[in-house]
Parts: C-alpha cells; structure tokens; sequence
C-alpha cells in the first residue's frame, strides 16, 4: 500500500473539505489511506498528489465523486437507535398530523414533509416509511413526502435502487418486518414498491445552500455535522432552522449537541429521546 | 469461536460416511441426512451453520429445496451445492437463490475442507463486525444519556440566565431590589 506523505494529508485534507465538507486533521489521517489507497490503483495514480491532480483536472469530475463516495462514511442501519422511531411513532407524527388537520373534517390540509439530511443509502428513510405505513391505517391519504439527501451519488443510487446485501439488513431489522417489506432480490433484498414510491432521493451538499428545497415539517439530521468543523455545523444548523416549519422537529444523532452551534432551537425530552424545536 | 456445525446430505451412502469422517476428523460437529426430506425435518429441529447437500436427490426435495427450506428458516445457515460434473447452470441458479458455493463430483475432499475453512473465516469476521457493533452501540448510548442530560440542563440553566438578565435590566427597581429578587430566581 502506498504511504501517504504529510504534505500530502495537507493537500487532500484542504481538497476534501473543500469538494465536502468533511474536516480530516491530522490525526485521522489514516482515513485517507485507508479509503482512498483503492483509487490510487483503479484511476492509476502512483501517489496521493497524482490522486489529487487527476481529480483536480478532470473535467467531468468523475473523479471527484468518486473520492467523496469512498471517503464518506456510510455507516448506518435499519432502524439505528430504535429511539428516534419511537419518538416519530409515539410523538411527532402523530402531534404534525393534528396540527395539519382539520379539526373538523380530520382531513390533513396540507402535505406532511419529512427529510433525512443524510440518508445515505436509504437505510434511514426507509425505516421512517415503514414506521409511518405501520403507524397510519391509510398512510397515502396523509399526503406524506419523503425527502433523502446525501453528497455521494454512489449512496443515493443504491437508497434509489432500494436493495441491499444480506449483512447490510440483517441487523437492526426484525425478521418479521424482513419479510413483510422487502422480497428477496439474488443474495440480498429489496425494499417492496409500496414503501419504495413513499421516498425520493436526490444528491445535495449540506454545506452549500439549500433552501430551495423547501421547507419540512420533520428533520433528520443525524450523524453527518459529526464531519463537520464547528463552524460548519453553526451554518448548517441555521440554514436548517430556515427549511424547518415554526412548529416542526428536528432530531440529530443521540451523541450530539446544538449547545453553542445552533441557539435558534431548544432541547425538549419526550421518555428517553430528545428532539428539537424552533424557540 | 467454536466449530462449525454442519449438516452433510447425500443419498448415497458411501459419499455421506466419506464426508463424514473427515468432517470430523477436522473436528467439525458433523450430522447425516440420506435425502432431501430428513435433510428438512434435521433442519426444522437444530440450527446449522453449513449445509453440505448434493443437488440432485430422490423423495421430492432436491438440493435446491434443501437450500431453500434452510434460508427461509435461518438466513444465516449457509448451503454448499455438490452438482454432478458439467451442471454449472443448475449450480448458478443456487448460487442466486442463496448458495455460497458449489462442488462438482467427483467430491475433492481437501476442496471441501477449504470451503469450510472460508466460511468459517468469513463468520468470524461477520461476529467480530457485530461484537465491534454491540460494543460502539454500547459506548454510544452511555455517552447519549451523558449528553442528552448535559443539553438539557444547559438548556434549563440558559433560561434562568434570561430571566436574571431581565430583572438585573429592570430601571424601575432599586438595585437592592434586583439582586435580591434576581438571587432568589438562582
């Protein structure tokens, strides 16, 4: 394998964070190694320098996304951390739901938005579509929109494809919901189509603007800011305080703090999980 | 980890003892099925980690049926095909129906026992993969209640700063008055 020298860990940390937002110091400098060491023998680079002015000079920036896709972290689960699911199950939904009804008619007047800022390869969305398909007796009538986003296109094209390997679904994913919402697809599954037509997925940078995506009722943000120096994380936290409604929730990754990043939201408990709202 | 447990089917029975005896001989937990249909009744009563079956088999259950029955009743279980020499097609279709490998007749037994070594090695890894999980799980959520609990209370303690900031603020009311009144918030 080649060694990655330190000039080198300054040049790629510096292009990295600027192609991502991702803020590599020193010391995980590893991570480059270790995720980009492949791309130096697939696009035939003999060093971490040529690695990085291929990517620099092509045009198409192929290259390019192909270093953000190895160099993200695609960590996640079906349901990871039962306890933001709950919370939508128990609390959130059905608190929106009330208040885009009318009283009434009980009808919902407006559409329900959901977005999972970094979906990643779908495992998230998916799992807050099958919570609200087991939740809501009727769940197309809610008018529900779910939103995935996430910076490596790699990542968005497999949530797209919905399917997935055996060791990627085996944990976190009861047997039972297996079977009911996934069919076997070769080695691996593949989300059923009810689910599947609930999500949209699209690929977007968190650190460059996005309020045009308009605004959400329902926000997961979950461990991506993590990535993210603190400066960064203040402009994303605020720029989601834009697309966020004045009475909707957003809910980041239970290891996380908006305490000196973000004083636009507030903390509030709900049994053991916490969310956030605008002040 | 402790060895594999495997089950090894074939309806003849010079094959089977054969299989058997190295199997064991390698220390692996090693049980019989002559055909299809008691490969089923094993598999429906204990858990194995392998399956080593051959695909073409009397009594209405072949190999593929063998696989099929195993994957639905623990995914993890995994099935070994032994086709007959030149049925490579019907060795892929298993393969996409959830097989993790095949063997062509005639058996090379040091073949087999590679085999088993792989899955073996790849369990392993699997296990490890998921105590590594348990164990960031674990980590993470002591650190979330430590965190959760921190933001709240930061939260509390930033409300009260405001209402002491407000009456500190208030003109009207003798200095005295503010700070005993502010005092009394804290």
């Amino acid at each position: 394998m080649v060694k990655i020298k330190p000039d080198e860990i300054n040049l790629l940390s510096k292009y990295i964070y600027d192609i991502s937002g991702i803020n590599i110091d020193n010391t995980k400098a590893y991570l480059l190694e270790t995720r980009l060491g492949k791309l130096l023998e697939t696009d035939n680079c003999s060093t971490y320098k040529d690695l990085y002015y291929a990517a620099r000079k092509d045009p198409s920036k192929i290259l390019e996304k192909k270093i953000i896709d190895a160099i993200t972290t695609n960590e996640t689960l079906f349901f990871r951390d039962s306890s933001p699911f709950e919370l939508l199950k128990y609390k959130i939904v059905p608190e929106i739901i009330d208040a885009r009804s009318n009283p009434n008619s009980r009808q919902v007047t407006s559409s329900i938005r959901i977005w999972s800022a970094a979906c990643s390869t779908g495992q998230e969305l998916y799992s807050i579509a099958i919570t609200l398909k087991e939740l809501l007796f009727d769940v197309y009538k809610y008018r529900i929109n779910l939103l995935g986003t996430d910076i490596s296109n790699a990542a968005v094209a497999q949530a797209c494809a919905g399917v997935y390997k055996k060791f990627e679904i085996e944990r976190g994913l009861p047997p039972d919901k297996l079977k009911k919402y996934f069919s076997p697809n070769g080695i691996g599954w593949k989300i059923k189509d009810d689910i599947r037509k609930m999500a949209t997925f699209k690929t977007l940078n968190l650190l460059e603007q996005f309020n045009y995506i308009g605004k959400f009722d329902i926000i997961f943000c979950r461990n991506v800011a993590i990535y993210f120096t603190l400066e960064d994380r203040k402009k994303l936290f605020n720029r989601i305080a834009e697309v966020l409604e004045p009475d909707g929730f957003l809910i980041i990754g239970s290891t996380e703090s908006l305490t000196g990043v973000c004083p636009r939201f507030v903390p509030k408990r709900h049994l053991k999980s916490i969310f956030y709202q605008l002040k | 980890m402790q060895n594999l447990k495997i089950l090894v089917v074939d309806d003849d029975p010079v094959t089977l003892t054969l299989l058997q005896k190295r199997l064991k001989k390698e220390d692996y937990e090693v049980e019989t099925a002559i055909d299809g249909v008691s490969a089923i009744e094993l598999i429906n009563a204990n858990y194995y980690d392998v399956i080593l079956t051959d695909l073409m088999m009397p009594g209405g259950v072949d190999g593929i049926g063998v696989l099929e029955a195993a994957k639905k009743i623990n995914i993890k279980t995994e099935v070994i095909l032994i086709t007959a020499h030149g049925s490579v097609d019907n060795a892929i279709k298993a393969m996409k129906k959830g097989a993790a490998d095949y063997l062509q007749k005639p058996v090379n037994l040091d073949e087999v026992l590679l085999r088993m070594e792989k899955i073996r090695s790849m369990k392993m890894l699997l296990k490890n993969a998921n105590d590594l999980r348990d164990a960031m799980d674990i980590t993470e959520q002591t650190s979330a209640e430590t965190i959760q609990n921190l933001e709240l209370a930061l939260s509390e303690m930033e409300k009260l700063f405001t209402k002491v900031k407000t009456i500190l603020a208030m003109e009207d009311v003798p200095a005295k008055e503010r700070i005993a009144l502010a005092l009394e918030k804290l």
